[in-house]
């Protein structure tokens, strides 16, 4: 069945299943794939966009009826298991579907217990290890920032560096060996990592071991902290980060601060600030939820314009059946979810709304911070990195503000660098 | 750094010397002074760098041509055809000379931090102070000494890196990440630690199933829309959505399948294994000879006792250490005696190396270093990338001691 069939196809009995908390075309297997999309060619390859987009202007407009013929459609074309237009129309169906119902927290809710209780250290590590080997999304922020951190931090025998990222340490280690075979004098490294969700903290007891030991392998003097006392990240104060004299303070940001509420990201940068910090890496995925979270088409066409790259990008570095590619998806379906079925404010709840590389800056900037740019050093780490993936990654050095991995010429990653005035 | 060119070249010229007057044996082998403490009596230059970086430094008086080592001059002399008081060398015999580095904020640029070799101060000032001119296009890293360059350029990309638990990367970022991150890495804390800790309790035992490798629900919940079909109007969406959430609690996947989680796997922890001290590899990028896979790679070991893998360890790393050359820019000798670190996991060390230091009994020439010792992080010199507490392999002195 072509998808133009099954546009105007009509079921007796939609069956909406679920699974994973995701609503999905019932069980039979999907005839529709990339190259049935590829074979039409006239433009129905790109139908999820369009019928999600429709929906987010119905809704908009309160148009009851068309609301709910277009969430019927997409529930029968959609899969997560399907091609990327299936995948994509079956988690913005679902976020569409929570909007709708007004279900978005407990939905949002129910999709991060079933994670916590599905996820352990050893599927996280996993997880996280294979994502960086098929992709620089990640190791692009964090050759990038090590590689700023230890320039700025040079000949300083004291480093702390205080860790703000969703990473679980995977950029530690690099930059372990870094400091033990680079520099003559190897400086102590204390490393405090700030684990704001229950998963962070649950990994970081397996972590911590491991880092250590690690450290003790590199032969460089090593600490490790965790703060796991935070219900939210808004809540950090620079008490809680205890910096002690003659430390050289290095704070490293990445995938953290969208996870802030948009009304305490200022004050956080400024706890940032007050820390006296040589050098601030700031790692962000390039998109704009939040300037546009009182307009829902606007902000939803954002979201899927993101999120489309993302799950393009994902279909072509993992294998067609990997598991990890499926757990990635499933975490951006969250985090759709989140953004845009949910209230900007729900308890103890991650907030998801990330602002793009230009709008940081502006933040940082009236906080007190100067950018600074990678040095050509770095840049060049940087593109060696990019080589040793497949193709289709580039990198864009626009100004000052820092250096955006690009997919398809398309930015999706900012990293940058600052330091206090 | 002198290489081992150099040092040939300055044994022929000893016995050049030698064999004019008469006919000795073998002259004795250079001592050679550790890098940058040179001999007290030798003679300290301080070139400008214009005449350190000049490649024709020797010139002949005759008809002026440039040459850029002593022995080259001397040969091309003899086509002169001097009468025989000339061709004698112009003084006695050459005091032994040490070079200054011209960088005044360089260590070496005080004489008592002077390099012995002509070369070596060249290769140094480029490497520290000069531009880096050549790049690897593979890559991406800079040398400013093309000899460095070219020495990279062959083997960059080449080079594999072997985990102990048998993953191999061509990538070093990858391999590095991984091994931090690998339970061989935790297996060997465990084995050490097995007397005195326990492991770590809260891994294993939480509720959190593993969700196993590739680990697909094989039936779905299937939710079923009764009632209204056609209109969605919002009682039944209510009704759908409570379903789902029925749905949730009994029918996840997870709770059908009750699979051990895969993380049970790993607790055959040191049984099967028998690697000791398998970690490591990270010898294995930074040696230059390649021909010596995993220094602790242990075949056929079936050894429980670590003692005994300690000889064979520290045979096997004389051995290396023995063919290594340093100071080719990179930081090489990944092994180092060792600093002190963080909290945990000290115990396991303090007993490491009570066993090790019983071998050590055994091989003098190597300097035993007490391990973690607070007042050894100042020192700077020795780290133990193996975390085994044995002093550097790779200092020459020990190494004569060796072979």
């Amino acid at each position: 069945m072509d998808t133009n069939s099954k546009f105007l196809h009509t079921i007796a009995n939609p069956r909406i299943n679920t699974n994973g908390g995701l609503l999905h075309l019932d069980m039979q297997p999907t005839t529709s794939s990339s190259s049935d999309s590829a074979a039409e060619g006239t433009g129905d390859a790109k139908w999820a966009s369009r019928l999600l987009r429709d929906c987010a202007a119905a809704m908009s407009d309160k148009d009851s009826a068309k609301i709910h013929h277009l969430l019927w459609m997409l529930n029968e074309l959609a899969s997560p298991y399907g091609d990327t237009d299936q995948k994509l129309a079956a988690y913005f169906l679902q976020a569409l579907f929570c909007k709708a119902t007004d279900s978005g927290r407990r939905c949002y809710k129910t999709l991060i217990s079933v994670t916590e209780r599905s996820h352990s250290f050893d599927s996280a590590r996993k997880l996280i290890l294979k994502f960086q080997e098929v992709s620089p999304w990640t190791t692009f922020g964090h050759v990038a920032s090590n590689g700023a951190t230890l320039e700025a931090l040079e000949g300083e025998p004291s480093l702390h560096v205080i860790d703000i990222s969703n990473t679980l340490c995977t950029q530690w280690p690099t930059l372990l060996e870094a400091l033990a075979t680079r520099t003559d004098d190897t400086p102590r490294l204390r490393l405090t990592v700030v684990a704001a969700t229950a998963a962070a903290k649950s990994a970081m007891k397996e972590i911590a071991p491991r880092m250590e030991k690690f450290a003790r392998l590199m032969g460089v003097p090593f600490e490790f902290t965790v703060i796991a006392g935070l219900n939210r990240l808004g809540d950090l104060t620079k008490d809680d980060l205890a910096v002690r004299e003659g430390e050289a303070v290095a704070v490293n940001c990445v995938g953290a601060l969208r996870r802030v509420d948009v009304e305490e990201r200022n004050r956080v940068i400024e706890t940032i600030k007050s820390l006296n910090p040589k050098v601030v890496t700031i790692v962000e995925e390039e998109a704009d939820f939040s300037s546009n979270r009182e307009d829902f088409v606007k902000c939803f066409e954002e979201c899927l314009r993101f999120h489309t790259v993302y799950f393009e990008m994902l279909e072509e570095s993992f294998a067609p059946t990997s598991n990890e590619k499926l757990m990635l998806e499933r975490e951006c379906a969250r985090s759709i979810v989140r953004v845009l079925a949910c209230d900007d404010k729900v308890e103890d709840c991650d907030s998801e709304r990330r602002e793009k590389g230009r709008q940081w800056s502006e933040r940082l900037r009236e906080a007190g911070f100067t950018a600074a740019a990678h040095s050509d050093d770095v840049v060049d780490d940087v593109r060696a990195l990019l080589k040793r993936y497949r193709a289709g990654w580039s990198l864009l050095l626009p100004g000052e503000d820092g250096i955006y991995l690009a997919w398809k010429e398309e930015p999706v990653v900012w990293a940058s660098v600052w330091k206090p005035s | 750094m002198p290489t081992e060119e150099e040092a040939a070249t300055s044994i022929t010229s000893t016995q050049n010397d030698a064999v004019r007057g008469s006919n000795p044996p073998v002259p004795p082998k250079k001592k050679r002074n550790l890098p940058g403490n040179p001999d007290p009596e030798a003679e300290v230059i301080a070139l400008s760098p214009k005449t350190l970086m000049a490649t024709n430094r020797f010139v002949c008086e005759i008809c002026g041509k440039g040459f850029q080592r002593e022995q080259n001059l001397q040969l091309h002399k003899r086509g002169h055809n001097l009468p025989w008081k000339l061709k004698q060398r112009t003084s006695k015999e050459v005091r032994k000379r040490v070079y200054v580095c011209p960088e005044k904020t360089c260590v070496h640029h005080h004489a008592s931090r002077a390099l012995g070799d002509l070369t070596g101060i060249k290769k140094h000032f480029c490497r520290k102070h000069g531009e880096k001119k050549w790049k690897c296009d593979k890559c991406a890293k800079h040398y400013a000494v093309h000899s460095d360059w070219k020495a990279h350029y062959k083997t960059c990309g080449t080079r594999e890196y072997k985990c102990d638990c048998g993953t191999i990367f061509s990538r070093r970022d990858s391999f590095i990440t991984h091994r931090a991150f690998c339970d061989a890495l935790a297996e060997e804390t465990a084995r050490f630690t097995a007397a005195s800790h326990s492991h770590t309790p809260n891994h294993f035992i939480t509720s959190s199933l593993g969700l196993g490798q590739h680990h697909f629900p094989p039936n779905l919940p299937l939710w079923v829309a009764h009632g209204n079909q056609q209109s969605h109007d919002h009682n039944s969406i209510a009704k759908h959505l409570q379903e789902m959430h029925h749905q949730f609690t009994l029918d996840h996947p997870l709770v059908q399948n009750p699979n051990p989680p895969s993380l049970y796997q790993t607790a055959n922890w040191g049984f099967g294994r028998d690697q000791f001290p398998n970690q490591n590899p990270i010898m294995i990028p930074i040696l230059k000879e390649v021909s010596v896979p995993s220094l602790f790679h242990a075949q056929n070991q079936n050894q429980s006792c670590a003692a005994i893998s300690a000889t064979a360890l520290l045979q096997r790393a004389a051995q290396i250490g023995a063919t290594t050359r340093d100071g080719d820019g990179d930081k090489l000798c990944g092994l180092y005696g060792t600093t002190s670190s963080g909290g945990s996991g000290l115990g396991s060390d303090v007993e490491l190396s009570a066993t090790l230091d019983h071998e050590m009994e055994m091989y003098p020439p190597l300097k035993r270093c007490r391990r973690p010792v607070e007042e050894e992080i100042g020192l700077g010199e020795t780290r133990d990338f193996l975390g085994v507490g044995m002093h550097t392999i790779c200092n020459p002195s020990a190494i004569n001691g060796w072979i």
